[in-house]
């Protein structure tokens, strides 16, 4: 049994490693949160006192057709862009990891939409999908599509095209995160695996998605955080049009924040982003302990 | 191990040497000189900042004035944000748009400036009214210093071409929507097209104003009808390009208007100056171009027309009031006024003397035409001061691009917008 | 997993097929802003796409240097970036180790806090935030861009991971030797999670580079600006020069590619021994 005192000094040391991180994180980030917290049952401009809202900032969401809109799109949004991102970044991480030719500038070439301008970005992807003049849709009507998709500019499809997109300008960067993860595996696993005569799905399932549980905990953690905090790529391609076809929630933090000066609203919606990325973390974490145990 | 041991160490040295330079303050200001910080943006683009302060640091050796850029696309934004929590570093502030000068007020932000005005003899009617429409309660918290309107800008060389008459002054929105689809031709890399509508929703939803019976904060917007259907249909009959297709490549009208692909296109006043002076540069394939008046609804005096103003006001937290508003008062005034002019740029104050400076300034088209279309009958501001204009416009603009996109037909559009804003004005 | 087989050559070309494929759509950008930078504004939006321009204006290069300060904004960026990009993999993987390795009181529940504030958008906390760094003096300064990029959440999460898949019976055998947690964190943790490190340095290098808003809210004078407001810089109100944005932003993009280029080969390390190649 280890002592009180040698219990203590452990615990001492624990919390010697989170220290530098922690406290710059908690007077930075940690206070204004809590901060923001605190005003989501305020109202406040900014400027002038603040006053005592008690529950009405989250009361009026319920009547407030702009924050129902972003909510239900936000929703769609991840639920489209989550799944399709990790298989891709997976698929794509375990092919680069491979000793395939010019495998470097395929890494390379993955990585660029993540780093490229966004203006940049969003330019190449609007003109591709372009409804009237871009290739993709002059390629279907060659193709013999009657009716060609309005992408960005028809309300049924403009979600459709940010997940795409989303998914096209991510895919490198969750891609990079399974590769540092695929060094970590064991490479006896694979030879002990191989010489057991599986093949090269079972391997993939029964060696390489097991052995990558933590970092698919993190990238699955990750997007539902991004996808649920989506604003610049919806800035980009649509400005959350047509009409309210692509309006998120953080969009409408924005138009509450910075448009009408009304930082109470804007940050009951926030909380209600936070709970709903609490509530999905939790259960991924969850998972993570049962899977991992 | 090593290798990650150097990289540290001279990351660490790095850092050091950076961080002894990155804590140098600057100087500290001359003794007896008061030091005034002006809020605006795009210094590098802007060609009046320059003289303004030259001129006026001349007159007053005892004034400096400082700039503080936070860049066009953010700037409401930013400004409300640095001026949060009354921080008296801004002295003098730049209004952008109405809304942002609605919350400024709102947010107590802002001198009010009826003493300063009435102790200096600040002559109100210099401005054509436009001080009245940004009066709140009677109380005036900036002085306009620019003055922009809308005009119909026409690229002269495709007229002659298509041997058609230019177009007039006194225009009603059944001549334009005529010579629009008179002026389409071609078809592929030669299509010219009649007209063009940028993808503001000013651009074409407000047409509707023009007319002095409605307003766009009104909560009822069934008057837009007539001007919807005339920009879809020409928008169907491909008489202007298509707004989604324009939306989703960003296309910037200047880009074109220089192309030679479209014969008229409404556009704001401050376009002048840029549209002489890329053509001065041979950045343009249009070489001569004419300006007249805004199309006008039948029975309404042309000239008629939608502006936006810019103007200056003081921060409330201010610690030099006296200073800025001297200041604000020189280049909102007929002095500034000149100054402004000069660089192509419409001001404020509006005089004869103003406009003959304008369009006697090189590339300047040099019909007479061109000329009398700077003279405005009347103008209504693109968004009229109302407590929740701000809110307003974030609906406004959605449905109107729903509308344009053909997401949703004009009548359901409108419905939308009565709704919504009716819903807002209620709160 | 081996694609050298000899009855697995059509899958290997079918792959190569799809990565051609691939690799050739996410170039498109890069593509077109070099093509766009050697465009006059005008052309830079025209339909169809012109990729190889007719009169390449090369000009744009030079001129993105005398338009704006830009040396002084890469310089400003730098510096930035660098330091960042070190606290930030200092204090991370230091903390990552305590809450993947080490049980002490709260930890979880720390932890959770930790990954719930990235939830928090930014938006959200701007005005906060903004007024409490005021009254701390740091408007207008670097640090304050380094105390808000540089304690990030976000690296804590990604190494503790990494640190995760790490097998404990490594630390355990190590403690029985008597060696300490940190020596354990640097002679063990350290070595081990390079490629971890490498994206942690990829990614907040990344960030901090292409950050925006942050700087044009903290960074008012000019001689403290950072390259992204200055690519803003070219973006007026009445009018948006394009072919400027795009030079400059094909320069901004020079440093990130080297140093993906020269950290992405610690993406190799495990497989240099035997890794999936089977």
């Amino acid at each position: 049994m280890p002592s009180k005192k040698s219990q203590l000094k452990k615990q001492l040391v624990a919390y010697s490693f989170i220290a530098p991180n922690f406290i710059g994180f908690a007077v930075f980030t940690m206070v204004p949160i809590i901060f923001a917290i605190a005003l989501s049952f305020l109202h406040w401009d900014g400027s002038n006192p603040m006053s005592w809202a008690g529950v009405s900032n989250f009361v009026d969401l319920f009547d407030d057709d702009q924050f129902k809109a972003s909510l239900k799109n936000t929703i769609v949004y991840s639920l489209g862009t989550v799944p399709l991102t990790l298989i891709c970044s997976l698929f794509l991480a375990v092919i680069l990891n491979q000793g395939i030719k010019a495998r470097n500038f395929f890494r390379t070439v993955s990585f660029f939409p993540y780093v490229a301008s966004l203006v940049a970005v969003a330019a190449v992807w609007n003109m591709i999908f372009n409804p009237s003049k871009g290739p993709v849709n002059m390629m279907l009507y060659k193709l013999g599509f009657s009716s060609v998709p309005g992408w960005a500019a028809d309300k049924n499809w403009a979600m459709i095209t940010i997940i795409l997109f989303s998914v096209w300008k991510y895919m490198g960067y969750y891609m990079i995160i399974y590769l540092a993860g695929l060094q970590g595996i064991n490479p006896e696993l694979y030879e002990a695996a191989n010489l057991d005569g599986t093949n090269v799905w079972q391997r993939f399932r029964f060696v390489t998605i097991p052995q990558l549980s933590a970092t698919t905990f993190f990238v699955l953690v990750m997007l539902t955080i991004q996808c649920f905090k989506v604003y610049d790529i919806v800035y980009m391609v649509t400005q959350a049009g047509p009409g309210t076809a692509t309006l998120v929630l953080v969009y409408d933090i924005y138009n509450k924040a910075f448009i009408s000066w009304n930082l109470g609203s804007a940050s009951a919606v926030a909380i209600v982003l936070f709970l709903l990325v609490l509530i999905v973390t939790l259960v991924q974490f969850n998972g993570e302990k049962r899977f991992t145990n | 191990m090593k290798k990650v041991l150097t990289i540290v160490l001279v990351l660490s040295l790095l850092m050091g040497a950076v961080f002894a330079n990155g804590t140098k303050e600057a100087a500290p200001a001359q003794a007896g000189v008061t030091t005034l910080k002006w809020a605006l943006w795009d210094i590098a683009s802007t060609t009046y900042y320059e003289p303004l302060i030259t001129a006026y640091e001349a007159a007053h050796p005892d004034i400096k004035i400082e700039m503080l850029d936070l860049g066009s696309a953010d700037f409401m934004t930013m400004l409300q944000t640095q001026l949060s929590g009354g921080d008296s570093s801004i002295d003098v502030v730049t209004i952008k748009d109405i809304p942002g000068y609605n919350n400024l007020v709102k947010r107590n932000l802002l001198l009010n400036l009826n003493d300063k005005i009435a102790s200096e003899g600040v002559d109100l009617s210099l401005y054509g009214g436009t001080t009245d429409q940004i009066s709140v309660d009677g109380k005036l918290y900036g002085i306009p210093f620019r003055s922009d309107f809308w005009l119909v800008y026409y690229n002269k060389d495709l007229f002659d071409k298509a041997g058609v008459a230019y177009p007039t002054n006194d225009m009603t929105f059944a001549q334009y929507d005529a010579l629009a689809r008179k002026m389409t031709s071609g078809m592929g890399a030669d299509k010219v097209y009649g007209a063009h509508y940028h993808t503001w929703r000013s651009a074409v939803q407000l047409f509707g104003i023009l007319d002095g019976k409605h307003t766009i904060v009104d909560g009822t917007y069934d008057f837009l009808k007539p001007y919807y259907e005339m920009v879809l249909g020409e928008q169907k009959d491909g008489i202007v390009q298509d707004y989604a297709t324009l939306k989703t490549s960003s296309t910037h009208y200047s880009g074109v208007f220089y192309n030679n692909s479209v014969a008229m296109m409404n556009m704001g006043s401050w376009f002048i100056a840029t549209l002489i002076n890329q053509v001065a540069q041979g950045n343009t394939e249009v070489k001569n171009w004419g300006l007249v008046k805004y199309p006008h609804a039948e029975g309404v005096t042309p000239g008629t027309t939608l502006g936006t103003i810019t103007s200056l006001g003081v921060s409330n937290a201010s610690k030099k009031k006296d200073a800025a508003f001297d200041f604000v008062k020189f280049v909102t005034g007929p002095e500034g006024a000149q100054i402004v002019a000069k660089t192509g740029t419409i001001p404020a104050i509006k005089n004869e003397g103003v406009i003959q400076i304008i369009a006697s300034k090189p590339g300047f088209p040099t019909d007479s035409a061109s000329r009398d279309a700077l003279q405005v009958a009347k103008t209504y501001l693109e968004m009229p001061l109302h407590e929740k204009s701000a809110e307003i416009e974030v609906v406004l603009n959605q449905v109107h691009d729903e509308i344009m996109t053909n997401n949703i037909s004009i009548d359901a559009g409108i419905a939308k917008m009565n709704e919504q804003v009716q819903k807002i004005l209620a709160k | 997993m081996q694609v050298q087989n000899k009855n697995s050559k059509p899958i290997a070309l079918l792959l190569y097929t799809l990565l051609v494929i691939s690799a050739l759509a996410m170039l498109l950008p890069f593509v077109w802003m070099l093509s766009a930078s050697l465009k006059l504004d005008k052309d830079v939006f025209t339909f169809p796409i012109q990729w190889i321009p007719a009169n390449p204006r090369w000009e744009n290069y030079s001129e993105i240097w005398t338009m704006i300060p830009l040396l002084t904004f890469i310089k400003n960026t730098a510096k930035l970036t660098i330091i960042v990009t070190f606290l930030q993999l200092l204090t991370s993987s230091f903390a990552a180790y305590a809450f993947a390795k080490l049980h002490f009181k709260g930890r979880d529940v720390l932890f959770l806090g930790y990954v719930a504030t990235i939830a928090m958008p930014w938006q959200a906390y701007m005005v906060p935030q903004f007024l409490m760094m005021r009254s701390f003096h740091l408007n207008n300064t670097h640090l304050a861009i380094i105390f808000l990029q540089a304690f990030s959440a976000f690296g804590v999460f990604l190494m503790r991971q990494f640190y995760m898949s790490v097998p404990d019976e490594l630390c355990e055998a190590a403690r029985i030797d008597g060696m300490s947690e940190y020596g354990i964190y640097a002679k063990i943790m350290l070595p081990l999670s390079v490629p971890a490190l490498s994206t942690l340095t990829i990614f907040t290098f990344v960030n901090t580079w292409n950050d925006f808003l942050g700087p044009l809210l903290y960074l008012t004078r000019t001689e403290l600006k950072t390259i992204q407001i200055g690519l803003r810089m070219f973006i007026g109100q009445y009018s948006s020069e394009y072919g400027l944005i795009m030079a400059a932003s094909v320069v901004a993009l020079i440093p990130v590619v080297i140093v993906f280029l020269s950290l992405q080969r610690f993406f190799v390390q495990g497989v240099a021994t035997a890794g999936l190649k089977g």
